[in-house]
């Protein structure tokens, strides 16, 4: 009896590199060869990770992955958490890919979804961030991964810097199971400031031809904050931060959630909550934090990526940011993930659709975006067991073996920019559904999990309901002049008022008339770079004044 | 710099438009399809008239920035404007795509004398029109919904009649806009098969080339980079609805620095310029070829 080779993919893993060792000098190849290497490197269906990520861009990578020889490199399975890039689908087009595993497409949901009608593209699924990086290591392992570095040394250590990201995860997942990790680096260095990576988890580096594309994803300029969203913001810091004592917190990406950023040092200090709520925060380094950061509100923040811009500020603020000895940041998205959905009391975010029963979705007719942190942070995780206050305050009276539940707060005014209404009897990720044959409706965050919806009505407390009739009833009250919201009266109101289901502004003590810009924080881009004495610079795009 | 090209089709002529365009080319144009283009209110009564010279206007401007050694990476154009396009992106000869197009300006105004024609619908997403549209449509009173201008502004084409119903029903579900246009066909919609037949014949006869960047497709909204789907749209547009919102979507997520809108008229840099303020827009019909290059070159380095 012959025995088995249990080492076939180490022996396979060897072949390859010796088929590109002209191409190779120790682990580095030259620029210029980056396609000669992918092509001697990956094999027609093999399972790629290519790293588009939520900031950071392998883009030298993903632009030369699309110049590969098809007939050499064909039916890839990219696995990739932010279809961000023309090329990641450019490659679909020019049959160098057959099958993608995603999480977010939004830079790209029209092609994406275009393609899926084609059959261009074949989708596996369109995943939470956390089960896509989990199944990295059980059921979609990786042959070949492609990530960004800013600095690499001799020896082939990585530095990451400020947007780390998700590279370490990418990169554990090939390392381990005898997958090849080509780098591509923006830099060549004797020494570099930190290792992020270490030399023996990384096979190719590659010097790029220019730095990784990083784009400014959280930057939020005060000036086109509404008075509606204050509004919003006053109702939100009173009726829920306050009432449930909220300390550690996600916070999404809209500007919603940056009137409530820019709230916390005026309308937050005059309620007398400082200290008392909004402590510890996972939350990427949003330039409209640093006015209460700087109030002394904020003990610690944990981020998912860097934001252009605050590198400065960040290095200067050690206690609240995860800071490396070198003095830059260390990110990190899967452990972020983590957090927010495990170790957080709270998430807060926005949305495009609600439905009758309170699910929401960003996906709507012709565009497959896919969704970002939200569907990890904004679901209860009902394996917690830590106990907080503000966790507690959500336990049902009645039931001896309960426990506490996440607070998952939606904040939306009733009609989007599009004037359309954002309550909807039915979402738009139904339809999506059936035309692009997915297995589920991409719903982003589900009815059970919302506990609270927020809009210029009042606030809706979701989870004290006790019926789907009474939810829906609840989200009808607060809903306004949508199609939706006609369905309320003043009796079904009032009556939900008394339960404590329903809160309007006057229920919270919030007063219509007080909603003005002044009481923001920062009012400008400028206002904020002064809190930040001068630390944080903002990127071009949002220099109004200059 | 990437650069995304955009060509109007009808709407936007006025008389006098073609007094700069070079005098050779137009004489040329005329030969080639013994039409005299009057350039006169009176002349643009006639569609023929309306569709060659805005042809010429663009073709005119193309040729120009071209000269210059500007070249698109993206080309959109609605309806007539496809065949700007597709001679911008290299796919047809200047003689063909001005015979191709007098004659599909014949074909038009031969094809229905009366009684059909297009309307649009501002303020009502397109499902909701697609509903009301559904209420009216018959087989003797046919109304189609036709081109997606953007998220909420569609247009009706068909029987005049059953346009006027679905107006009507948009109305009273409040849409801030609901009229007739001032075209004589029930164009993008299948009632042009026929005209649609007959072109695609001409064109089976013509040498095209492969585009020598990202066609945006009237007819799906794709980019495409094949002749054979090119030459598709040119033949075929009239009996699809103009997708221009999802061709423009799609422009987009090819991260174009610049826009270009040929003449005339400027009603498409405005619908980009509500979606998005990272592209630095020109319009021809503000400016001279010499203010476009000194732009372009200004903005090379994006």
């Amino acid at each position: 009896m012959t025995e088995r080779n249990w080492h076939t993919h180490r022996d396979a893993k060897a072949a390859r590199l010796n088929g590109a060792s002209a191409l190779l000098d120790g682990k580095f190849a030259k620029t210029e060869d980056v396609v000669k290497v992918l092509e001697a490197l990956i094999k027609p269906g093999d399972k790629v990770v290519l790293e588009g990520d939520n900031q950071k861009q392998a883009s030298f990578l993903s632009e030369a992955l699309a110049k590969v020889d098809a007939d050499k490199v064909h039916d890839l399975h990219m696995i990739m958490s932010s279809i961000s890039r023309p090329e990641h689908l450019d490659i679909f087009d020019l049959g160098i890919a057959t099958k993608m595993d995603f999480s977010y497409a939004g830079p790209q949901s029209t092609r994406v979804s275009q393609m899926i009608a084609d059959k261009t593209m074949q989708v596996g699924d369109i995943h939470t961030y956390l089960e896509l990086f989990g199944r990295l290591f059980i059921d979609l392992i990786p042959n070949v991964v492609l990530v960004a570095a800013d600095k690499v040394d001799r020896e082939g250590n990585l530095y990451t810097g400020f947007n780390t990201e998700e590279t370490p995860t990418i990169v554990e997942a090939a390392a381990f199971h005898d997958g090849i990790v080509i780098v591509q680096a923006n830099e060549i260095v004797d020494k570099v400031p930190r290792v992020d990576i270490p030399a023996g988890w990384v096979d190719v580096v590659i010097p790029a031809d220019k730095p990784y594309q990083l784009e400014p994803l959280f930057t939020r300029d005060p000036q086109a904050i509404s008075e509606l969203q204050i509004l919003m913001g006053m109702m939100a810091i009173r009726g829920i931060y306050e009432k449930h004592n909220v300390q550690t917190l996600n916070h999404g990406v809209g500007f919603n959630t940056s009137a409530i950023e820019l709230l916390l040092p005026t309308y937050g200090e005059q309620l007398g909550l400082k200290g008392k709520i909004c402590r510890n925060w996972e939350l990427n380094p949003t330039p409209t934090l640093i006015p209460a950061i700087e109030s002394g509100w904020v003990d610690s923040i944990h981020s998912f990526g860097g934001e252009v811009g605050m590198e400065k500020y960040i290095a200067a603020r050690p206690d609240v940011f995860f800071v490396g000895k070198d003095g830059t940041m260390r990110s990190n998205r899967a452990l972020g993930q983590v957090a927010g959905q495990y170790a957080c009391d709270m998430f807060v975010g926005s949305t495009l659709q609600i439905d009758q029963w309170g699910n929401s979705s960003t996906v709507t007719h012709g565009r497959l975006s896919g969704f970002g942190g939200a569907p990890n942070m904004g679901s209860n995780p009902t394996g917690r067991r830590h106990s907080t206050a503000a966790w507690q305050s959500l336990k049902p009276a009645d039931d001896p073996l309960a426990k506490g539940q996440k607070l998952v707060v939606q904040m939306v005014e009733t009609f989007g920019s599009n004037k359309k209404p954002v309550f909807v009897d039915h979402l738009d990720a139904e339809e999506v559904r059936k035309e692009a044959k997915l297995a589920n409706v991409p719903i982003m965050i589900y009815s059970e999990d919302t506990t609270h919806i927020v809009t210029e009505e009042g606030i809706a407390y979701l989870y004290k309901t006790d019926s789907m009739e009474e939810r829906k009833a609840a989200i009808e009250a607060i809903a306004g002049v949508t199609p939706v919201g006609l369905r309320s009266n003043p009796e079904e109101v009032k009556k939900l008022r008394d339960k404590g289901i329903i809160a309007l502004p006057e229920d919270l003590g919030v007063r219509r008339q007080d909603a003005k810009r002044s009481l923001l924080a920062a009012q400008t881009m400028d206002d904020l770079v002064e809190w930040s004495h001068g630390l944080y610079n903002p990127p071009a795009k949002f220099r109004s004044w200059s | 710099m990437k650069s995304l090209w955009l060509f109007p089709g009808q709407g936007s002529q006025k008389a006098g438009m073609l007094t700069n365009v070079d005098p050779n080319l137009k004489q040329n144009v005329e030969n080639w399809t013994g039409v005299k283009l009057l350039d006169t209110s009176e002349g643009y009564s006639d569609s023929q008239q309306i569709q060659l010279s805005i042809l010429l206007l663009q073709i005119n401007e193309v040729d120009q920035l071209k000269k210059m050694g500007w070249q698109p990476d993206l080309v959109a154009g609605h309806s007539l404007g496809v065949f700007g396009a597709a001679y911008a992106a290299g796919v047809i000869s200047k003689e063909d795509v001005f015979k191709l197009v007098s004659l599909r300006a014949k074909l038009m105004q031969s094809s229905y004398p009366e009684g059909y024609g297009m309307g649009v619908i501002v303020g009502l997403s397109r499902q909701e029109v697609a509903e009301l549209v559904k209420q009216v449509h018959t087989e003797e009173n046919p109304v189609y919904l036709s081109n997606q201008n953007s998220e909420l502004q569609n247009t009706l084409s068909g029987e005049l009649n059953a346009i006027k119903q679905v107006l009507e029903l948009a109305s009273k579900q409040g849409a801030a806009k609901a009229k007739l246009l001032h075209v004589p066909n029930p164009s993008h919609s299948p009632l042009m098969a026929n005209v649609a037949e007959q072109l695609d014949y001409e064109i089976g006869k013509l040498h095209l080339s492969n585009p020598a960047c990202i066609y945006l497709a009237n007819n799906n909204g794709h980019p495409v980079k094949k002749v054979a789907d090119v030459k598709y749209d040119l033949a075929n547009n009239l009996t699809h609805p103009v997708f221009w919102e999802t061709m423009i979507n799609v422009a987009l997520e090819y991260n174009p620095q610049v826009s270009i809108e040929f003449s005339p008229g400027n009603a498409f840099t405005k619908l980009l310029k509500v979606k998005t303020d990272q592209v630095s827009n020109i319009t021809l019909s503000e400016m001279t070829i010499d203010d476009a290059d000194f732009l372009l070159n200004k903005w090379k380095g994006k």
